[in-house]
């Protein structure tokens, strides 16, 4: 197995639970130790007895990984000493903040909702502002409201440099996060590539379903002939389009149908998705 | 250094917020001291050699006399009261009645049959409720026995070696010394007694070292309750070596067990008047039995798989050593079997320190003890170290 992520750079590890995920994300953060091969993080080499290049990394566990009886203030200024944080208090409350509990500093974490403790159990990762943040399936049992304040974070903290690594079963959460996706089964990766990269190993095409009055099929007839549409065929209120990077055809299909007097009421698209990659490339679901 | 300390301050903010600390290492073994005292004080002070002795010496001897003063010599130990019979059955009634365990009784004639070479015997006339007792005074009858026939045999010998033949005099001054080489041995045998502790402070004792095996393990085993709680991994992934959080889980069980252990003496002695030795003497006594401690519970929490089955194991382990080493009932400081197996636990070196403190004794006296708990501590401590090390190697 063998990756790279840049600063900046979101890369996802997606495959199913038991496929290696969280194995290989313990070897990168040093607390497992490779059988052969070398972990580079920030110009230092990562092994299970490494102090300093660990500092450069910050690990957000599956499990929550927070003290029960201890505060959101309390857990984030324990773990910040064991960095050696010299502005931790400023830092404690800067992280509070971005994870939402600053109200709720004081409180003991057993009295917190599990997406509370989910955005702490980040907020300790991200408070020594690593160069690498690795998060290993944060979104776990997690309602939709947490969940989607937690995939927010992910995507702010990318934009501000932070490398991540993020490992996932949720095919949706790779194609949102992540900028490019190691598909792995049984330890191995499978593909790697940008989410376009990787749908081109299966040949897809994206469909789009373009619902409007008018005569549909004339439209359909206008719009076959255009680079990289495969198929269009008119029903009673819609037209079905298959086309290769059908966001980028969007304009000139739409300038065709309406060309014809036609008009549209709405426009969906649907990517071939990495589900249907990783069906492809190990013959199973992600989520068997 | 610096991450174990932060580590070890964190787990005792944790074990204090949660009171469960005070209560095991505190109230319990105290509230448990002070019960058993109340209870078992009585009996254990009836335990400590308190004899009531008889004599009737109706040969007038050397001999005989050299058996009392070995047996005055022992009431000056404060071991056994000493009252003279002029006839047999005065000391026989006084046994009937229970004033006395036993008598010992000199026949006319005993000291010259010796002098002479012969056989002599001893009585011994013990009450049949003080069965105990009337035991010891059978041991002391026979080790003065045994003493004498050395005796007859060095005279035999020294005679043997002379050229002419030796006085009565000669003969009975050889014997006398003989004998009185034999009656040192047994004064010395008997100061083992003197070790013991007053009830107050044996109990006290014994519950400091029993609840200080269950103390340390809110240390040690804190290492499990990491891992279960996955704040483990977290930890391993911090900037700091990997044995700093074992040496947190150490640091903590050692602050923990030092702190009770100190309240627990403190408060025992102006509660119930434990008396526990020279500060010195107790605090290594302390110290040691701490890391003993440590050490045990460590090598049982490296071999568990959760915090509860280490904390089950642990209690078997205390019990089990707590019992043999006499925390609860005294064992004995006899040849038996048992005696000699306490010696194995640490508890029973803790409380041998203790004893060697007691009656003003100097600090120093503690230092075998000490030294034993510190073997126990280092052999458990290097082997639970070595596996803790295989088992987070990664």
């Amino acid at each position: 197995m063998s990756f790279s992520i840049e600063h900046g750079e979101t890369f996802g590890l997606l495959g199913p639970n038991g496929a290696g995920k969280t194995t290989s994300i313990s070897i990168v953060a040093g607390l497992l130790r490779a059988d052969a091969g070398v972990v580079t993080v920030a110009g230092n080499t990562i092994t299970t007895s490494s102090v300093q290049g660990k500092a450069a990394i910050g690990l957000v566990p599956q499990e929550i990984a927070i003290y029960p009886d201890l505060t959101a203030e309390e857990n984030l200024m324990f773990f910040g000493r064991l960095y050696g944080l010299s502005d931790l208090e400023r830092r404690t409350d800067e992280v509070l903040g971005v994870i939402g509990l600053t109200d709720r500093a004081g409180d003991l974490t057993k009295e917190f909702s599990g997406g509370m403790k989910r955005r702490l159990n980040i907020g300790i990762g991200l408070l020594h502002r690593p160069e690498l943040l690795i998060l290993d399936e944060p979104t776990v049992g997690v309602d939709p409201q947490s969940r989607n304040a937690i995939l927010e974070s992910v995507e702010a903290l990318s934009a501000e440099g932070m490398a991540v690594l993020y490992t996932t079963h949720y095919m949706e959460e790779a194609e949102r996060l992540c900028d490019r996706v190691a598909i792995i089964d049984e330890g191995e990766i499978k593909a790697e590539g940008t989410r376009r990269e990787l749908v081109s190993l299966v040949g897809g095409k994206d469909r789009v379903t373009i619902s409007g009055t008018g005569n549909l099929g004339a439209a359909a007839e206008a719009i076959r002939s255009l680079p990289d549409v495969a198929e269009a065929s008119a029903s009673d209120h819609a037209i079905q389009v298959l086309a290769t990077d059908a966001s980028r055809l969007l304009p000139a299909l739409m300038t065709g149908i309406t060309g014809t007097g036609a008009s549209i009421t709405s426009v969906e698209v649907e990517e071939p998705n990495l589900e249907a990659v990783f069906l492809h490339l190990t013959g199973k679901a992600l989520r068997d | 250094m610096g991450a174990a300390v932060r580590i070890a301050g964190k787990d005792l903010r944790l074990r204090i917020r949660d009171r469960s600390v005070f209560i095991l290492a505190i109230l319990v073994p105290l509230a448990l001291s002070l019960i058993f005292d109340a209870v078992f004080g009585s009996a254990l002070e009836q335990g400590e050699l308190n004899l009531e002795y008889g004599v009737v010496d109706e040969d007038h001897s050397d001999l005989s006399q050299i058996f009392l003063d070995t047996l005055r010599s022992i009431e000056a130990e404060g071991v056994l009261t000493l009252t003279a019979f002029d006839a047999r059955s005065d000391a026989e009634a006084a046994v009937k009645n229970g004033d006395q365990d036993a008598y010992f009784l000199f026949t006319e004639g005993l000291g010259e049959s010796v002098n002479q070479g012969g056989s002599g015997r001893i009585e011994v006339v013990g009450d049949v409720d003080a069965t105990t007792s009337t035991q010891i005074a059978t041991s002391i009858a026979e080790q003065f026995g045994a003493g004498v026939a050395t005796a007859q045999l060095s005279v035999s010998t020294a005679a043997a070696s002379l050229d002419s033949e030796p006085s009565d005099e000669q003969i009975s001054q050889w014997i006398e010394a003989a004998v009185e080489t034999e009656r040192s041995f047994v004064l010395t045998d008997e100061s083992a007694a003197t070790r013991q502790l007053d009830s107050a402070t044996y109990f006290a004792a014994g519950m400091a070292i029993f609840f200080l095996f269950f103390t340390v393990q809110f240390g040690v085993s804190g290492l499990l309750e990491e891992e279960r709680q996955g704040t483990l991994a977290r930890l391993m992934s911090a900037p700091i070596g990997r044995m700093s959080v074992v040496a947190g889980k150490a640091i903590l069980a050692f602050v923990i067990g030092v702190v009770s252990t100190t309240i627990l003496i403190l408060a025992t002695r102006f509660l119930i008047g434990a008396s526990w030795g020279a500060p010195l003497g107790v605090a290594l006594l302390v110290t040691a039995g701490v890391l003993c401690s440590i050490g045990i519970m460590g090598l049982v929490a490296s071999a568990a798989k959760s915090p509860e089955g280490a904390g089950n194991m642990g209690a078997i382990v205390a019990v089990i050593l707590g019992m043999l080493g006499g925390v609860f009932f005294p064992i004995g400081s006899g040849e038996d079997l048992l005696s000699r197996l306490q010696f194995i636990t640490p508890h029973a070196w803790f409380m041998r320190g203790l004893g060697d403190l007691s009656d003003g004794a100097e600090w120093t006296a503690a230092i075998p003890a000490t030294g034993a708990l510190l073997v126990f501590a280092l052999a458990t401590g290097l082997i639970a170290v070595a596996l803790l090390r295989r088992r987070y190697r990664g």
